[in-house]
């Protein structure tokens, strides 16, 4: 693309993609020709490299260390457990001694040889669920490697003959229904394994008051008594 | 091994579902996507969400990687650059930060003449910007980092839409002839 550009057709609209400087509309049209038309991906690549070597230019940030555990339960949402100490774990305690991301480039040489087992640690993810005053209501804890959720009272709230319904909200999703509960003896009831994957840090719990049996429109409708965010321990 | 050779054989172990050479590439890359990210968002929170939506994409997608194409931290950055965006445009009319309360971020930005370690193509690409018109080389700028629309940075500036697109996409178009 050099003299003779068409800057108001398809080599603009490549600019403008490996930009970002349109619309969310606009780049999710320009993302579906790119998956169809391989002449105009290839120019919008062409403008990425062009523009990629701008990111030397913005300040590496370490983010916490809890992206990374979020990260592996998405990934990794079954972990096996009770995984014998292997060659990897042992690399990754002197990892951890050398510290410094140079090492990286080592544990990778090495790792080429030796391909290595790689168990994840079994996650537990706590929330504690309280009303809108700071008041505990229950204790959920969330065991990835078994995918249950073990519900613990902590304090009475009257439920008005109204039947606790438990909720996950995940990032901008609508509230997905976890089942109903019973706050007074909340251990007797399971909830189904396959509603429980990817549980992730950061989620919220919540209870809302549904009609008997619970909500009939597959979304909360009655007073949410209690919240609480999913954090990793 | 290179730094971008290493890269290609992590993903390309990752991309065959090996999760320890998936957590080397983060360890990696992971401080770099992240700053690109928070430029962009101005909000912690927020930016790791995105970043972690980066990361379990570029699992998913690591076996599709080409290194012909791209080299994988562009790869990489640009998952990174078009998830902070899209989640910047899902925003739509909620409140944007304040420039004052934007203060609380650190600016993450390092001046071009600071880029000590910057690459030759770094080098030449601030070079080539630095021979455009100040406010044409601030709106390609600002776009990049910044993550706006062409028409948000119209009303900043106050030109019609149709004078910053062009002075953006004109620039860059010379840019390209200047580096060529």
């Amino acid at each position: 693309m050099s003299a003779g550009s068409d800057l108001d057709g398809d080599d603009g609209l490549a600019i403008d993609t490996a930009l970002g400087a349109l619309s969310r509309d606009a780049l999710r049209a320009a993302e579906a020709r790119m998956a169809s038309d391989p002449v105009f991906r290839a120019s919008v690549e062409e403008w990425q490299r062009l523009l990629a070597p701008l990111d030397e230019a913005t300040a590496p940030v370490s983010p916490s260390p809890e992206v990374w555990s979020r990260i592996m339960s998405v990934i990794e949402p079954a972990p096996r457990v009770a995984a014998k100490p292997s060659i990897w774990s042992s690399l990754n305690l002197w990892r951890g001694l050398a510290g410094a991301s140079t090492a990286v480039a080592a544990v990778t040489a090495i790792l080429l040889i030796a391909r290595p087992d790689t168990p994840a640690a079994p996650q537990l993810l706590v929330a504690n669920l309280a009303s809108e005053g700071g008041v505990s209501l229950i204790t959920a804890t969330y065991d990835a490697s078994r995918e249950a959720i073990i519900l613990t009272p902590a304090g009475k709230t009257d439920d008005a003959g109204r039947t606790p319904e438990l909720w996950v909200i995940e990032g901008d999703n609508p509230p997905r229904s976890l089942g109903t509960i019973d706050l007074a003896s909340p251990e007797s009831h399971a909830i189904p394994a396959e509603r429980l994957k990817g549980l992730k840090p950061g989620s919220t719990l919540a209870i809302s008051l549904e009609p008997k049996g619970g909500s009939k429109t597959g979304a909360p409708t009655g007073p949410v008594v209690a919240t609480g965010k999913l954090t990793g321990i | 091994m290179s730094g971008s050779a290493m890269l290609v054989t992590l993903l390309d172990r990752a991309g065959a579902g090996d999760t320890a050479a998936f957590k080397n590439l983060y360890d990696a890359t992971s401080a770099k996507l992240f700053g690109v990210i928070l430029r962009i968002l101005n909000e912690r929170g927020e930016a790791e969400d995105v970043l972690q939506e980066v990361y379990t994409t570029v699992w998913r997608k690591a076996a599709e990687f080409d290194a012909a194409r791209a080299s994988p931290i562009t790869w990489m950055a640009t998952i990174a650059r078009n998830r902070a965006i899209d989640r910047l445009r899902a925003r739509g009319s909620r409140p944007t930060t304040a420039l004052d309360a934007a203060a609380d971020v650190p600016d993450t930005s390092l001046p071009a003449d600071q880029l000590i370690d910057a690459s030759d193509d770094a080098r030449r690409l601030h070079a080539a910007l630095d021979t455009l018109d100040a406010r044409h080389a601030a709106a390609i700028r600002s776009t990049y980092f910044e993550g706006l629309t062409y028409e948000a940075l119209a009303v900043r500036e106050g030109v019609p839409v149709g004078t910053l697109k062009s002075w953006v996409r004109r620039g860059l178009l010379r840019m390209q002839g200047a580096m060529a």
